[in-house]
């Protein structure tokens, strides 16, 4: 039954236009609120400097092929020695790290302060379409979908033969939470507070990342061949001379 | 539109082509990433917009939001002068990346712009 069902132009000028709006000024109000409420924590010397002998580990790993062999096997020497090499720890001080990271008060208030800042105008904004907004259809999906949406999709309408395109404020609500994601990433610089499962998978890394990187780190560092690429440069030049006067 | 051009102006060069072993500076892949990103975003609300407004509906949409970023595609590739390698690590960054990540910013605009057009 695909009737068009013609919608009173009220709806469009009270619910969809000022919803749509208040999203989007909540979004740019959370953003707002987060930069200003960041605490700066100052960075543990311990993990920056673990962090800067992963990041010349893989230098090395990486341009390994410019530089003679001999040279290649005393760097790498270096860092994985077994005795007093860089990136070798020992499986003691392991659990230390993990546990100081999360009891760490300011992390936790820090992850805490996030979370909410997430959850609250969220669940707020639910509720206030909810309350406001139930009872009626709001908006027409341009696409057909199977009757099993139905019942997400409509949930204050309770005519069982209206074409399913035909949904609820409620379903509105969540397409523009989804859909006005994009919207933040441009008007509001990068990647910022509205993507919440990606941060948190960062946050909860930031912990682990030392101990576990560094043995990483070591066991690629033992796999690389080394092949130098020095004895063909003359060739390479030769051919990128040839090319140029030709 | 101006954010558009801005972005696309700024791409840089991440490989040095005269090594055989190609070396990439991993913070202007990470800007020219960005611009792709930034690009399809903004192509998709734009494309959703005019797919309401043109009034597709159902497999038609969908179609569309496709033709959309293969034209964005085209368009960036036609940008980097199409010597991918010297600005990208592999085709497949420029063609498929974040082609699915527009997707609900175009339903969301296209389900906008159809039903102020066409319902109300």
């Amino acid at each position: 039954m695909a009737e068009d069902l013609v919608l009173d132009t009220a709806i469009r000028d009270w619910v969809l236009i000022p919803l749509s709006v208040v999203m989007v000024l909540i979004g740019i109000l959370r953003y707002f609120v987060s930069k200003l409420m960041r605490s700066y924590q100052s960075p543990d010397a311990k993990v920056v400097k673990e962090g800067q002998v992963v990041i010349r580990a893989r230098s090395l790993r990486a341009a390994a092929n410019f530089i003679p062999l001999k040279s290649f096997r005393a760097r790498r020497a270096y860092f994985s020695n077994e005795e007093n090499g860089l990136l070798y720890v020992p499986k003691g001080q392991v659990p230390n790290a993990q546990a100081q990271m999360f009891s760490d008060p300011n992390m936790a208030m820090d992850m805490m302060k996030k979370n909410l800042s997430m959850i609250i105008p969220q669940t707020l904004t639910f509720a206030w379409v909810n309350f406001f907004f139930s009872g009626f259809v709001a908006a027409k999906i341009p696409f057909p979908l199977t009757q099993r949406f139905r019942s997400m999709l409509q949930n204050g309408i309770d005519l069982s033969t209206v074409d399913v395109s035909y949904v609820s404020s409620r379903s509105w609500y969540f397409l523009n939470l989804f859909g006005l994601r994009g919207l933040f990433s441009l008007i509001l610089g990068e990647e910022n507070a509205t993507d919440d499962t990606q941060r948190m998978m960062q946050m909860s890394g930031f912990g682990f990342d030392p101990t576990k990187s560094l043995s990483a780190e070591k066991d690629s560092l033992d796999i690389v061949q080394h092949e130098w690429a020095l004895p063909k440069f003359e060739q390479r030049a030769e051919e990128v001379l040839r090319r140029l006067v030709s | 539109m101006a954010g558009h051009e801005d972005s696309g102006a700024s791409k840089k060069k991440t490989a040095d082509s005269s090594n055989d072993l190609p070396t990439f500076n991993a913070e202007n892949l990470q800007n020219n990433m960005k611009i792709i990103y930034y690009s399809r975003t903004f192509l998709s609300i734009i494309g959703g917009v005019i797919a309401g407004i043109l009034g597709y509906t159902g497999l038609t949409g969908f179609v569309f939001y496709f033709l959309i970023m293969a034209i964005t595609s085209l368009g960036l590739a036609a940008k980097a002068k199409f010597s991918i390698h010297s600005y990208f690590d592999c085709w497949n960054r420029l063609l498929l990346d974040g082609f699915l990540g527009g997707l609900l910013s175009y339903v969301l605009f296209w389900t906008f712009a159809y039903d102020i057009v066409h319902i109300f």
